[in-house]
This record gives C-alpha cells, structure tokens and sequence, in this order.
C-alpha cells in the first residue's frame, strides 16, 4: 500500500466556518498525510486559526466535514481528539496548578490516571528543561519556558498529530532553533505535524508540504519546493566589465533582459544547470564577467505573489 | 443535520476527566482556604450572638426552639448558597477569561462531565461548609438536625442548583461585576427575606403572599424541616420546588455547556 492510500492524518473537506455575515473560512478542502510535516501559510485574519479551532473543536463548523485519522471530529469527536495534540498561540495554563500538575491533569481531561502518566510528565519536563520549575506556576517561568511548555502539554497524551499554532511567535533566535531541533525530532519518531506561521523561512526550512490560505480561501497548495518552483522562478543577474548595447542573437535567445544598469543582464526562469551555457555565451559575444548572483525565489515571493491576487 | 446542534457533546465515557475536574476544583479552593473557611464560621456566630442570643432571647420559642436555633438552617442556606454560587461562576469565568477552560474543551470531555465536575465539586464544597456553621450552630445553641436524610438532600439540592446557576452566570458574565451583580442584587436579598430570620406567620399577609414566590423561602423552609420537622409550608411543597428548580437549572447548565455557550466559537 502506497502512503497516499493510507488513512490521511487530517482530511478536510468543504469546509467554511461562518461568524454572522463575515464568511471566515470560505470552503477549504486539503489533506494531510500521515507522517507529514505540513505548513500553513497566511496573512493575520486569513482563517489559520479558525480553521484550526474547527479541527480540534473550539469553533463548531457551519459546512463541510473534518476528519483525522479517518475518525470524523462531530460524530467521533472523543476519538479525534484523542489523537490531536494542540500547542495554541496564546498561553491558556491553569493558574492554580504546578507546571508539573500542569501536564498531570491534561493528560487526566485525556483520560489517563496520574499512576499512567507521572513518569512520562517528568520526562516530558526534563527533555524540555523545565525540571527545574516543576513545583512552580505557570508564572513564574520566562517566555522561552512558557513556550516549551506549551508543546511538552500538547504531548503529554502522546498525540499522533500535534498542532501548532504560531509556535515560535515571539521567540527569539536561539530558542527558534532549539524549538526546530525538538520538532524535527518528534516528526522524524513518526508525529504528524501541522503548524501555522508567519515565518516563512520557518515553513521553508521545516514543512514538506504547504498550503498558503488567504481571506479563508486555499491560495496555493502542495511540496514546499514544487511551490516555490512554480511560483517563483530563479534568475540569474550578470554585471559585465562594459555597457551592453545589442544583445546578440545567443543571449537574446536565452531571454536575456536589461533592467535600468547598463552593464547588467537578467535571464529570468533558469535552472542551475543552463547557468554555465549562458556564462559562456556572455564570454563569446565578447563580454568579461565581473559579477553574477543567482537568486532563487523563497517563499516570501511566493506568498506575496499569492497574497497579492 | 444542524451542525451547531451536532458540535453539541453529551454521552458519558471520560470518569477520568471527570474526576480530574473535581480535583483541579477542589485544589483552587484549598488554595484559599482560609477565604473558604472563615467567613462562614465568623459570619454565623456573630448572627447567632447578636441576633440569636441577645435579640432572640426577647422572642418567643418559634416551632418549638428557641430563636438562636431557629437560625441556624437559614444561616446554613446563605452560607451554602454564597459558597457554591461564587466559587463556580468565578471558576468558569476565570477560566473563560485566562482561555484555561480550553485545556478541557480540547479534549475528550463531554458537556455532562463537565457539568457534573463542577457540580460534585460544589457538593462537596457545600457540604464542607454546611458542616462548619452546623458546628457553630451544635456548639453555641446546641441544635443539631433531627432529620439527617433530609438535612443532607436538601443541602445537596441546593448546592446543585446554585453551582449550575454559577456555571450558567459564569458563562453569560462578560465582566467579573456580572457576577457579583447577581449575587448582591438577587441572590443575598431573596435569601434575606425568603426566611431566614423570621417565620412567615410574624409577617403582614400581603408580604407572606410575595414571599411565596421567592424560591428561597422554600429552601429555608425545607432545611428547618430537617432541625424543627415542621415548616411555614408542607415539606412536599417546598422539597418538590425545590427539586423542581434544581432540574430546571441543570437542564439550563447542561445544554449551554453542551452547545458551548460563550466557550466554543
């Protein structure tokens, strides 16, 4: 059995979640296979986290259907929850509890005795550094800890799919990087992982798949790479010892374009591979290279692109 | 099939969520304990010192004891009210406020665990402190309830009914003054002049017919049936309103919880 016929981690379909008159997710339908680190990509106010209160229950659907694991999240909903893990943007810990009990007493909403769960909270503690503040409340902890927190209740029932809403919002550089490791770590032991951001290296460096959602609606949907790809074409600029006056024949072949310097000549849509032919070709019309730069498109243009429509 | 209907989540299947809720309650009130405990014992004995044992030693024996005795159901009632009421409206609105009650609504629990973790919660909390003024009560004017089974139903209903009325202001406050608005306006003036310090055959007729349509005359009433077993009404009548108003408050509770009123978007 291929991956794309097992049982998907989160299948929605035809989703659209509705506040009054203001339509906030208009009909999304996406699919995220199991094992998947998948990225969702959006503007403030798109529909990220509305979309994600739909799936684990804090905002009820107005059409459509969610399903995760093939277990459907209004019929099944004990079931659905069960296997979702949610690390939210906002902090939301119990304040009369201990950072330890913290963890304790949601694995207990889940269903699970303190006798089942201790040993797996201490662990959970240890592994994100929060030993140490264990007996303390939730404020007692600094933004990085609470942050770390957040993702160590979101595991404690050892979900197979764990949201993240936002996870490194307000983190710094460091903490990012910590916070990356942790998350490659768990998706890598077989945890599908969907997260929302705003970092758009962020998705880059860590989701596989993308989906791009804009005034409640899906922009752009699919791998990471094919996105940028499609979306968003390399090119290569050249800066040549003299001021091109005619392109010749060969060079106006390859696309080449002038833009504002004279001594600059931009091939738009290359492969790495064609780089050295054009190179080679700039140095038979008689031209000596002083500088090139090959800038592939990330997903900040993809998204603006997108955006922008 | 209306899908806010079908986001609704009743069935039992999570007695271990829901004994956790009970827990976390009871661990927020031992975190102010001393808020829980105090009030109630010096608030009843200096009712039952001034009004009981000074004024009332001028008062004439009512149902058969004495005035200080006579007291002490409705001040078991004020108390019981007053602790169930607050602490679970402020609970729930806490908890929608901080968004801690998310911890919940994500995971497998139903509205009617939920509900019924709040309200065994308040039970025992109710009892708690329906026993410290009882103490105070055994010690100063030495009454004790002659009817144990209906001391206990009685303060068990009620608990109930005012710990879904909290969960009910809970989620309908939008400010924390909501809630203290209900108790200031409604609750502690009812629960003033539904009996506690007075027999409905001292007031004029026409107060006696108001008073009949204050609900918390009934449980006063109900209560000192258990310590005097006999009351301003027949204790069918203000056990059956009493039941009544409990179910219907419930009921009220339950399907806002299940349809996640104010706490699911």
């Amino acid at each position: 059995m291929s991956a794309n016929d097992s049982v998907p981690a989160l299948k929605i379909e035809a989703l659209s979640k509705r506040y009054g008159e203001f339509l906030a997710v208009d009909d999304i339908s996406l699919r995220v296979e199991a094992g998947d680190f998948f990225g969702f990509l959006g503007p403030n106010g798109a529909g990220k986290t509305t979309t994600i209160n739909a799936i684990v229950g804090l905002a009820s659907i107005t059409r459509g259907s969610i399903e995760v694991f093939g277990h459907d999240n209004v019929r099944d909903w004990r079931t659905s929850r069960t296997l979702i893990g949610l690390a939210p943007q906002e902090y939301n810990f119990d304040r009369y509890l201990s950072i330890r009990d913290i963890l304790i007493y949601q694995a207990g909403y889940y269903g699970l005795r303190p006798r089942e769960v201790r040993a797996r909270a201490d662990e959970l503690l240890e592994r994100f550094g929060l030993t140490s503040k264990a007996k303390e409340t939730f404020v007692k902890l600094s933004g990085g800890m609470k942050r770390r927190l957040t993702l160590a209740r979101a595991l404690i029932h050892q979900p197979r799919l764990l949201i993240l809403d936002e996870p490194t919002a307000g983190v710094d550089v460091e903490l990012r990087i910590e916070l990356w490791a942790l998350l490659r770590e768990l998706n890598a032991g077989g945890t599908t992982i969907i997260l929302t951001t705003h970092y758009l290296e962020e998705a880059e460096s860590l989701c596989r798949n993308i989906a791009i959602i804009g005034n409640g609606r899906i922009a752009a949907m699919g791998p990471t790479e094919e996105l940028v790809t499609q979306h968003g074409p390399a090119t290569l600029s050249v800066t040549v010892d003299r001021a091109v006056e005619t392109l010749a024949p060969a060079l106006a072949a390859r696309g080449a374009r002038r833009d504002g310097d004279p001594r600059t000549l931009y091939f738009d849509g290359l492969s790495p591979a064609q780089i050295a032919p054009t190179l080679a070709e700039i140095e038979a019309a008689g031209y000596a290279v002083e500088n090139l730069e090959f800038r592939r498109a990330n997903l900040q243009d993809v998204f603006l692109e997108l955006v922008r429509r | 099939m209306n899908r806010t209907e079908a986001t609704a989540v009743w069935g039992f299947g999570n007695p271990v969520g829901l004994g956790t809720l009970v827990k976390r309650e009871l661990v927020r009130t031992l975190k102010v304990i001393n808020q829980v405990i105090w009030p109630p014992i010096i608030t009843t004995v200096l009712y039952v010192l001034i009004f009981g044992l000074s004024i009332g030693s001028r008062i004439p024996q009512i149902q058969g004891v004495s005035y200080a005795a006579y007291l002490v159901p409705g001040l078991i009632m004020l108390q019981v009210i007053d602790a169930t009421y607050s602490e679970v409206s402020s609970s729930i609105f806490q908890g929608r406020f901080m968004n801690s009650i998310q911890e919940m609504l994500i995971a497998p629990m139903s509205a009617v665990e939920m509900v019924l973790g709040y309200v065994i919660a308040a039970v025992l909390r109710g009892l708690l402190i329906a026993s410290l003024v009882l103490m105070v009560g055994a010690l100063l004017v030495h009454t004790l309830p002659r009817n144990w089974p209906l001391y206990l139903l009685v303060t068990v209903l009620v608990a109930t009914l005012f710990c879904s009325l909290g969960i009910i202001f809970g989620l309908l406050a939008e400010k924390f003054d909501h809630i203290a608005v209900l108790t200031t306006f409604v609750i502690t003036p009812l629960v003033f002049v539904g009996g506690v310090f007075t027999t409905m055959r001292f007031m004029p007729p026409l107060i006696r017919e108001v008073s009949l349509a204050n609900p918390m005359f009934y449980m006063v009433d109900a209560l000192r049936f258990a310590f005097t077993g006999t009351g301003d009404v027949p204790l069918a009548v203000s056990l059956g309103t009493v039941s009544a108003l409990t179910v219907i408050a419930l009921a009220v509770a339950l399907r806002m919880t299940a349809l996640g009123v104010k706490l699911r978007v």
